[in-house]
């Protein structure tokens, strides 16, 4: 039974005094995506992933590597953020927000550290 | 069928009823002042009926036209046909400037002049120099200068972290044997359960009740619920015959057009396209004081040039105003005319009738806002423990006819003058006394007999019926004829109060019993309404008796106290009461009653 | 996990009808939400059929002709008439609204009638108001400034400056825009909604106010303000036409100008 005052439930533990770097990030992020996502796209489009040996080659380039590792970052980085706000609006368990936040974070941190790596290889492995 | 019901006990330095500007002001000086406070109030402050103001609040600033306060009490007490009582009239005046300087203090968005003052705008009956032309007095918001108000006062209330009892019904006052007031008893609508408030003092600033006429401006909340209470403390209420008719509410719903109109340039025509007022007000027109404009379209009707298919009422012209200003200082109205009017003010008149608006009658107090219970000897009396404020409180300063802007005016200058007079009266280190077991109990009879009532007159038949009694006898045009067959229909329709249905019997929410209770309310209101007009043989202000048109100073200079017999089918006693002919102090002298000519 | 379906005891089930007079020509059938807390019953929705006719134009004039002629039991709030009090927001027609508003003609078919949705029903058309009443006093909505005022006069404050404060400072408190916010509804414990932040707004343009910086320290918090996404139902919902969510984001933007 909640006995507690309305003001003092809503007072709560106080501001965080935070959120405004998490909002600018997702969209200075959100900024970052639309170039990063058009060249991808024209990339794509260009017949740059047609094969195997065609992404190879593209992504030999030290410029379209650096892109697609910016993109990578990008997406990630804003996917964790938007993926945040989700959990936080609809996850009301307090253990399984936290969790599902770690594991957001972990699972997207292991998958953009792999594709830089990946990307990378391709980079140095072509010189 | 009784039962016992669950009862809470508080002890508070004050309590105070409503929640409107008067209320607020009111507990805000209070709770300044270091007194315990509670303010216990049928709807959320915000919702109080000081919300629908529009126009502005009457100060002699002097910020876009030279002004002077004494200038701002000659017109008042003209307004009030010399039936306003000149020392309450010159502490209102004098102490409007400040009042409204703290209020743009306490941060109420005043529309400004180019300069970064208060914006002022011309009002009906406010005038330069004793009735020379129209004056800028009424300081304003926009055209929400009551809403303004009133969340400006809210906030300053929780800034002083004042204590709220919302949506609490107040049943009754606690009065001791010796006529002292103890309290007040009060329904939480939310629990069901009843809340004995032991107070110090108690204030009453429970607004109006037009509601007792079938189409007026006010709110479905303004049901005299303070006039009822103090009524069956067998106390009197005061000039309850004048009420006022606003000249401009919107034909059909009655939905309020602010006179600020009229001060921004608008005015009236009849089928003829004619600007009548010319006729009745030669100096200013539109914007004389509202019973001569109300009468005046009364009177262009029942000659037949009202407008409208069977002539029935009078258009108001906004539209050469344009629309820039209509959009900047009167969007409200432009708004509501649009939605109950289905009109676009821009571009074409809005079709308006006189409405009640205002109760210039209610419950006797002095200046400092204490309750009277007059006696032949001795008519200045005050009832220990009790005070008012606001349009439930009748001061006098607004006599037979208030002016526009005058009302704003007195909610926060007697609201303040309640605070300060209780910070002076009473003592929060007192002990307080304890009430005992039988306090209250009327309350709680009342109560119960009324949520039980199982007659065959459901709640909203008899209120409907007492409307149309005071609509269609005790309206702008009055006779002897008409008003004795309203005291004689009013006491057929008072008398059925006794079979009254109920048929919700919760303890939670219950509206229907709320509204039968503000029914019993509002008939000891009209009771006393159309008693006290039958009885006044004379015309003055806004109190127009066909058969007695001359004010008569002579005999009728002096106040109606009005004491209903609410549990004998709402008889009425009158007596009355001298006039106050002095001012406050030597600063200004008295002004000697002459013609009312605008 | 936020709840997207009613509790067993909050589904809300059929109830009574009633219907107009054999002779009415214009009929109409409101259909309105019903809750008893005495009886503990599951919340019904019961149908009146009204004469049009004899009804006035807008759904607060039916609610109170059925609360006059056919059941008296019927609870709602309402006072002023003229939507400027605020009492009667209510969800009409699938839109929160005030009822004194609302033009019956506007809608079509039925009028479906429920009380503002997600606050906790006292009975009837009648919410719990009292969270968004602590959070509006939360935000301490009063002026705060620290330098005296003029002895003898007012704050001076140029027409410019005042012109800001239009669009907030009428906002009547119904609370019609918070009740519309999805963000609200699953998180009206720390999300202070539309309202309470446009009242948040109005003290932030305040060219009288000093208090600034304290007020945006106050304000910042992932729950508080950033819960707000732009959905804008808000704004698509007020009865004033006031643009809650256009204050929010002026309210971010400040924010991110301090930090930037």
């Amino acid at each position: 039974m909640k006995m507690q005052s309305d003001l003092g439930r809503v007072r709560g533990l106080g501001s965080a005094k935070s959120g405004s770097s998490h909002w600018w990030a997702q969209r200075v992020t959100a900024a970052a995506n639309l170039p990063l996502g058009l060249w991808f796209i024209y990339s794509i489009l260009a017949g740059h992933t047609a094969s195997f040996d065609a992404v190879h080659a593209w992504l030999s380039s030290y410029f379209h590597a650096t892109m697609m590792i910016l993109l990578v970052i990008s997406v990630a980085w804003h996917f964790v953020l938007g993926l945040q706000v989700v959990i936080e609006d609809y996850v009301h368990n307090r253990k399984a927000e936290i969790a599902s936040l770690l594991l957001i974070r972990a699972l997207t941190a292991f998958m953009s550290v792999a594709a830089i790596i990946s990307v990378l290889r391709i980079v140095f492995a072509g010189a | 069928m009784t039962e016992s019901y669950k009862i809470i006990d508080h002890n508070y330095d004050v309590v105070v009823m409503g929640a409107g500007g008067a209320g607020l002001r009111a507990t805000l000086g209070t709770v300044e002042a270091g007194l315990k406070t509670a303010c216990v109030t049928k709807v959320f402050p915000t919702r109080s009926h000081t919300v629908a103001a529009q126009g502005g609040i009457g100060a002699s600033l002097g910020n876009i036209s030279e002004d002077h306060w004494q200038w701002h009490m000659y017109d008042t007490v003209k307004g009030s046909d010399w039936l306003g009582d000149q020392d309450a009239i010159e502490y209102m005046c004098r102490n409007a400037v400040p009042a409204v300087y703290e209020l743009e203090h306490y941060g109420m968005p005043f529309s400004r002049t180019a300069e970064g003052k208060i914006y002022q705008r011309p009002f009906g009956g406010h005038t330069r120099d004793h009735g020379k032309a129209p004056v800028e007095r009424a300081c304003a918001a926009a055209d929400r200068t009551g809403h303004a108000m009133l969340h400006t006062l809210y906030q300053q209330c929780l800034k002083h972290k004042a204590e709220f009892f919302v949506e609490y019904i107040a049943i009754d006052l606690i009065m001791d044997d010796d006529g002292t007031c103890r309290g007040l008893v009060a329904w939480d609508l939310d629990t069901g359960i009843m809340h004995r408030f032991n107070a110090k003092m108690t204030i009453l600033a429970s607004g109006g009740y037009g509601r007792a006429f079938f189409s007026c401006t006010s709110a479905h909340t303004c049901t005299g619920d303070g006039h009822g209470m103090v009524a069956r403390a067998g106390l009197g209420l005061q000039d309850m015959e004048f009420v006022q008719f606003h000249p401009t509410g919107i034909y059909g719903s009655g939905c309020l057009i602010t006179e600020g109109a009229r001060g921004e340039g608008g005015y009236l025509t009849n089928s003829e396209g004619e600007r009548f007022m010319e006729r009745y007000a030669p100096t200013v027109k539109d914007l004389a004081s509202r019973d001569v404009v109300s009468r005046g379209m009364a009177q262009e009707i029942r000659d037949g040039r009202g407008v409208g298919e069977h002539g029935e009422y009078i258009h108001l012209h906004l539209e050469h105003l344009g629309s820039d200003v209509l959009w900047e200082r009167l969007p409200g109205i432009t708004e509501t005319a649009k939605i109950f009017a289905g009109v676009d003010a821009t571009k074409e008149p809005i079709p308006v009738l006189p409405t009640v608006h205002y109760n210039m009658g209610g419950i006797p107090t002095n200046y400092k806002g204490e309750v009277l219970n007059p006696t032949a000897d001795d008519p200045n009396r005050i009832v220990p423990g009790l005070m008012a404020a606001g349009e439930a409180a009748c001061v006098s300063v607004h006599g037979a006819n208030r002016l526009g802007t005058n009302s704003l005016l007195d909610l926060v200058v007697f609201g303040r003058a309640c605070g300060m007079h209780a910070a002076e009266i009473v003592d929060p280190k007192a002990s307080f006394k304890e009430l005992k077991a039988s306090d209250g109990q009327q309350a709680l009879d009342r109560f119960d007999r009324l949520r039980w009532a199982k007659g065959a007159r459901p709640t909203a038949e008899i209120r409907l019926e007492m409307q149309k009694v005071m609509q269609s006898n005790c309206g702008v045009f009055r006779t002897s004829e008409i008003l004795g067959e309203g005291v004689e229909k009013l006491a057929k329709t008072a008398s059925t109060l006794s079979d009254v249905s109920v048929s919700d019997r919760s303890l939670i929410w219950n509206s229907d019993l709320v509204e039968t209770m503000e029914l019993e309310n509002l008939m000891v209101c009209a009771a006393s309404t159309m008693n006290s007009a039958e009885a006044r043989h004379e015309s003055r202000g806004a109190h127009a008796h066909e058969d007695y048109p001359k004010r008569d100073d002579e005999v009728w200079m002096k106040h109606t106290i009005a004491k209903v017999a609410w549990d004998n089918n709402y008889g009425v006693d009158l007596t009355y009461r001298p006039v106050n002919n002095f001012t406050l102090t030597d600063e200004v002298e008295y002004i000697e009653p002459k013609e009312r000519v605008y | 996990m936020a709840e997207f379906k009613l509790p067993a005891n909050s589904v809300v089930q059929d109830g009574k009808s009633f219907s107009a007079p054999a002779n009415a020509k214009n009929t109409r059938k409101f259909q309105i939400y019903r809750y008893d807390p005495d009886s503990g019953d599951n919340p019904r929705t019961d149908t009146f059929e009204l004469d049009l006719d004899a009804c006035g134009p807008m759904v607060l004039d039916a609610l109170i002709k059925i609360k006059n002629e056919i059941d008296a039991t019927l609870t709602f709030r309402r006072s002023c008439r003229e939507g400027i009090c605020g009492s009667c927001a209510m969800n009409i027609d699938g839109r929160n609204t005030l009822a004194c508003l609302k033009p019956i003609e506007d809608i079509d078919g039925d009028v479906k009638i429920y009380p503002l949705p997600h606050m906790p029903v006292v009975k009837d058309l009648v919410p719990d108001l009292s969270q968004p009443y602590a959070q509006l006093a939360s935000i301490e909505p009063w002026l705060k400034a620290d330098s005296p005022t003029p002895p003898d006069g007012e704050r001076l404050q140029s027409r410019e400056e005042r012109a800001k404060l239009d669009g907030l400072w009428e906002c009547i408190l119904c609370f019609s825009c918070s009740t519309a916010c999805p963000s609200y509804w699953w998180n009206s414990d720390r999300y202070l909604g539309p309202a309470v932040l446009l009242q948040a707004y109005r003290w932030l343009a305040d060219s009288r106010d000093e208090y600034t910086g304290e007020r945006l320290d106050a304000l910042e918090d992932p729950f508080r303000l950033y819960r707000c996404h732009t959905i804008m139902n808000c704004t698509n919902t007020c009865p004033k036409g006031l643009n809650p969510a256009l204050a929010i984001t002026e309210i971010k933007k400040m924010i991110a100008e301090r930090g930037a």
